[in-house]
C-alpha cells in the first residue's frame, strides 16, 4: 500500500509521506487561493509576501496575547490587508498585476524583517507553543495509514478539504460561474449583471487569506518560531503549481503533492551522508517512464528528449547497480523543488490554456 | 508643433512632479517607521544626513552604491520597453559574480587585461543565466516572471554551495572565497574610501542604453514589440527574437552589476548573498525613474543614499536597516498608484476632445 515502506529507513518511507503531507500544506493553501484568483483574472505574484505577513503577524500576536487563536486571526487579517492593497492596485488602479505583486513582496519582506528586528531582535530565540494535533477518532487508529493521514492539525485538514471545496465553488455554484466568467470574458459577465469588480475583489481577498493561513501554518503549527523570509519561496512554488495543475483544483492538488514531496525529499537527502540507492532507482524509473511516454506520444522534439531520458535512466541503473557512496552538495537538494518546478513549467505550459483575461484589467465600456 | 512641445513639457513636468511626490511620501512613511521604533526623530534625521553625505567616506559610499542600482535599473528598462519584464536580476548578478570570482581567483594577469577579463566574465555569466529565461520563454512559453523567481532561488543555492565548497577560502570556516587578486579589482577613484573607478560606468552605460533605446533600429523594434507584438509581427519584426535580445541585454547589465559588486566591493572575496538585494532595489529605482534611462541617475542617488544612510543609522541610532526595504517597496506601490492617476487624467482630458474635433471637421466640409 505504501511504496518503499518495507525498505525501512530509506528516504521514501512512511515518515517521508507524512512530511510530504505537512510540506504540501503551505504550498497547497496559497495555490488553491491563487487558483480562484487566477480564474477570476488576477495573477497574484504577492503570495510569498502575504504568506510572510501571515507568518509574522500570527507569531507576534500569539506571543503578545498568549492566544494561538488570536494569532491565527491576526495572521489572516494581515494577509487580507495586503490583499486590499493588491486589489486597490490591480482592480481599482488597473496597475500591472505582476509589478504590483513584486512590490507587495518587497514591502512584506521589509516590513516583517523590520518589525522582527525591532521587537524580537534583542530577545534571542523566541519559541511558542505550537497548535495541537487533532487525532480523528477511529480513523487514526488504522495501522500505518491512520497515523499518516489522520493525526494532523486543523490547518492541514483545511488545506486538503479546500480542494473539493474549491472544485464545488468553481463548477457547481453561481459564484463559481461568475468567477470563471470574470477571468474568461469579463465584458460578457458584466453584461449579464455580474459585478466583475466585486468578483475579482473577493477572489483576491480569498487568495490572500489562504496565503496568510499558509504562513500561519509555518509559524504556529510546524515550527513555533519566526525567521526572516521563512517562507523560502513556497509562494512562488504555489504559482507554479497553479500552472502545472492547469487551473483545475484536482490538477493543483497533484502538482502541490509533487512539489511538497520534492521538498520533503530534499530535507531528508540534505541531512544524509550519501545518496541512497532508492534515489537512483526513483530517478531511473521516472526517466524511463518519461521515455516511454515520449514514444507513445510522438512529440516533435522526442528524439532529443528520448535520448536524454534514456541516458538518465541508464546512468541511474548503473549507479543503482554499483551503489557508490556519492555525497552530493546539500544545496543541490535544497534547489530540487525549484529545479523541478522549472522543468515542470518547461514541459507543461505549452499545452495548458490559461484563463483568457488573466493579468488584464477590466475597463468598463472598453470590452 | 509648439503645442506638441508644450504638451510634452507639461507631461514631463507632471511625471517628474509625481516621482518627487512619491519619493517624499515614501521617505515620510520610512520616517514614521523610524519614529515608531522609538528612535528620536531629530537624531534619526541627523544620522540619515550624516550617513548619506556628512563625511567624505560616507558620500563616497553613497556614490559607489549607485553603480549596481543604475545598471540593474537600466536592465529593467530594456526589458520593460519590450514588455518582457522579468525579475531575475538577483540570479544574474549572482551567476555573473560567480564567473567573475573564478576569473579573479584562478587567473593571474596584469590589471590592464585581468580587470576587463573579469568584467567580461560577469557579463557572460549574466547573459547565460538570462539565456535560460529567454529560452524558456521563447521556446517553451514559460512566463518570464515565474522562471526568474525560481532561477533566483536556484542561483542562491549555487552560490551558497560554491562559497562552502569548491571556492571556499582554505583553512577558514567562513562561507567566503579567498580575496580576489588585486590585479582584477577596480582602481581607487578617491583614496581611503570605497569609491572606485567603476563609477565611470554610470554615465557611459546610461548614455549607451539611452541612445540604444531612442535612436537605433533595435530600440525601435523593442518599443514596437513592447507596444503591440501583433503589429510588430505584421511589420516583419519577430517579437520572439527581439524579446530574447532584450532579456539577454538585461542579463548582461545585471552581470556587469555583479562584477562591480565584487571588483569594487568592500569585502575582499565573494561571500554568500553578495548581491545585497540590489537585484530588486534596481527595479524600484527604474519605476521611480518612470522607466526613463536618464531619470535613473537621480532615482539611484536617492536609493543609494537610503542604503548608505540606513546602514549608518543602524549602527548609530539602532534602527533596523530593513526600513530601507520597506521604503523601497512602498515606492513601487506608490509609483503604480501614481501611474494610474496619470492614465485616468489623460483619459479624462482626451474624452471631451472628440466631439470638438468632429465639429471642426464638419465646418471644414
Amino acid at each position: 500500500m505504501i511504496p518503499f515502506a518495507d525498505i525501512g529507513v530509506g528516504p521514501f518511507d512512511t515518515s517521508w509521506l507524512t512530511s510530504t503531507l505537512i510540506l504540501t500544506t503551505p504550498i497547497l493553501l496559497p495555490a488553491v487561493g491563487e487558483l480562484i484568483s487566477e480564474r477570476a483574472g488576477v495573477l497574484n505574484v504577492g503570495l510569498e509576501g502575504m504568506m510572510l505577513a501571515g507568518a509574522f503577524f500570527s507569531f507576534w500576536a500569539a506571543w503578545a496575547t498568549g492566544s494561538l487563536l488570536l494569532g491565527v486571526l491576526a495572521g489572516v487579517a494581515a494577509g487580507l490587508a495586503f490583499g486590499v492593497i493588491m486589489s486597490l492596485l490591480a482592480i481599482e488602479a488597473q496597475a500591472d498585476q505582476i509589478v504590483s505583486g513584486v512590490g507587495i513582496n518587497i514591502v512584506a519582506i521589509g516590513l516583517t524583517t523590520f518589525l522582527f528586528d525591532e521587537i524580537f531582535g534583542a530577545r534571542g530565540l523566541v519559541e511558542l507553543d505550537r497548535i495541537g494535533l487533532i487525532e480523528i477518532p477511529g480513523l487514526s487508529s488504522i495501522p500505518e495509514l491512520g497515523e499518516l493521514l489522520f493525526d494532523h492539525d486543523a490547518v492541514l485538514y483545511f488545506a486538503f478539504l479546500s480542494v473539493p471545496l474549491a472544485a464545488f465553488l468553481l463548477y457547481r455554484t453561481k459564484w463559481g460561474l461568475s468567477i470563471r466568467a470574470a477571468g474568461e470574458f469579463p465584458a460578457a459577465a458584466d453584461t449579464a449583471g455580474v459585478s466583475v469588480r466585486r468578483v475579482r475583489w473577493m477572489s483576491v481577498l480569498t487568495a490572500s487569506a489562504m496565503a496568510a493561513l499558509a504562513g500561519v501554518f509555518l509559524a504556529l503549527v510546524t515550527l513555533g518560531i519566526f525567521r526572516q523570509e521563512m517562507t523560502a519561496g513556497r509562494g512562488f512554488l504555489a504559482l507554479v503549481a497553479v500552472i502545472f495543475g492547469r487551473w483545475h483544483p484536482v490538477g493543483v492538488l497533484g502538482a502541490c503533492l509533487i512539489l511538497g514531496g520534492a521538498d520533503a525529499l530534499q530535507l531528508r537527502l540534505a541531512a544524509r551522508e550519501a545518496v541512497s540507492p532508492e534515489v537512483w532507482f526513483v530517478i531511473a524509473a521516472l526517466a524511463a517512464g518519461f521515455a516511454v511516454h515520449l514514444v507513445l506520444r510522438r512529440q516533435r522534439e522526442r528524439k532529443v528528449a528520448f535520448a536524454l531520458s534514456a541516458a538518465v535512466a541508464l546512468s541511474g541503473i548503473v549507479l543503482l547497480a554499483s551503489s557508490p557512496d556519492i555525497k552530493l552538495p546539500d544545496q543541490l537538494w535544497r534547489a530540487l523543488p525549484f529545479l523541478l518546478a522549472l522543468i515542470v513549467l518547461a514541459g507543461a505550459v505549452a499545452r495548458a490554456r490559461m484563463p483568457s483575461d488573466l493579468t488584464l484589467p477590466y475597463r468598463r465600456g472598453e470590452g | 508643433m509648439i503645442g506638441n512641445l508644450h504638451a510634452r513639457l507639461a507631461r514631463i513636468s507632471l511625471e517628474f512632479g509625481l516621482s518627487v511626490a512619491v519619493a517624499v511620501a515614501a521617505l515620510a512613511i520610512g520616517f514614521i517607521f523610524i519614529a515608531a521604533s522609538g528612535a528620536s526623530f531629530g537624531e534619526a534625521a541627523e544620522a540619515f544626513v550624516e550617513g548619506g553625505f556628512g563625511t567624505r567616506r560616507n558620500f563616497a559610499g553613497t556614490l559607489s552604491k549607485m553603480v549596481p542600482l543604475v545598471l540593474v535599473a537600466l536592465g529593467w528598462i530594456v526589458v520593460f520597453r519590450a514588455s518582457r519584464f522579468h525579475v531575475g536580476f538577483q540570479g544574474q548578478i549572482l551567476i555573473g559574480g560567480l564567473l567573475v570570482a573564478i576569473v579573479a581567483l584562478e587567473v593571474s594577469l596584469p590589471t590592464v587585461v585581468h580587470l576587463p577579463l573579469a568584467i567580461l566574465a560577469g557579463v557572460v555569466g549574466g547573459v547565460l543565466w538570462a539565456g535560460i529565461v529567454a529560452w524558456l520563454w521563447a521556446a517553451r512559453g514559460v512566463n518570464e516572471i515565474l522562471s526568474t523567481l525560481l532561477l533566483n532561488l536556484v542561483a542562491i543555492q549555487v552560490i551558497s554551495w560554491v562559497v562552502r565548497g569548491p571556492l571556499q577560502q582554505p583553512e577558514t570556516p567562513l562561507p567566503q572565497t579567498s580575496p580576489l587578486q588585486e590585479s582584477s579589482r577596480w582602481p581607487d577613484l578617491l583614496v581611503d574610501t570605497s569609491l572606485k573607478l567603476d563609477l565611470l560606468l554610470i554615465p557611459f552605460v546610461v548614455i549607451a542604453i539611452g541612445l540604444l533605446l531612442a535612436r537605433t533600429v533595435f530600440g525601435f523594434r523593442v518599443r514596437l514589440v513592447g507596444d503591440n507584438s501583433n503589429a510588430a509581427r505584421f511589420a516583419g519584426v519577430s517579437p520572439e527574437r527581439t524579446g530574447v535580445y532584450a532579456i539577454l541585454l538585461s542579463g548582461a547589465l545585471a552581470g556587469l552589476a555583479g562584477s562591480s559588486l565584487l571588483l569594487a566591493g568592500d569585502t575582499p572575496g565573494m561571500t554568500d548573498g553578495f548581491d545585497g538585494g540590489y537585484g530588486f532595489q534596481g527595479i524600484a529605482v527604474a519605476l521611480l525613474a518612470r522607466n526613463s534611462p536618464w531619470g535613473v541617475i537621480p532615482a539611484a542617488l536617492l536609493f543609494a543614499t537610503l542604503r548608505q544612510a540606513g546602514g549608518v543609522m543602524e549602527a548609530t541610532v539602532g534602527v533596523s536597516s530593513a526600513v530601507v526595504d520597506v521604503t523601497q517597496g512602498i515606492v513601487i506601490v506608490l509609483v503604480l498608484a501614481a501611474t494610474s492617476i496619470l492614465y485616468f487624467r489623460a483619459r479624462a482630458t482626451e474624452a471631451p476632445r472628440a466631439p470638438i474635433g468632429r465639429t471642426e471637421q464638419a465646418e471644414a466640409t
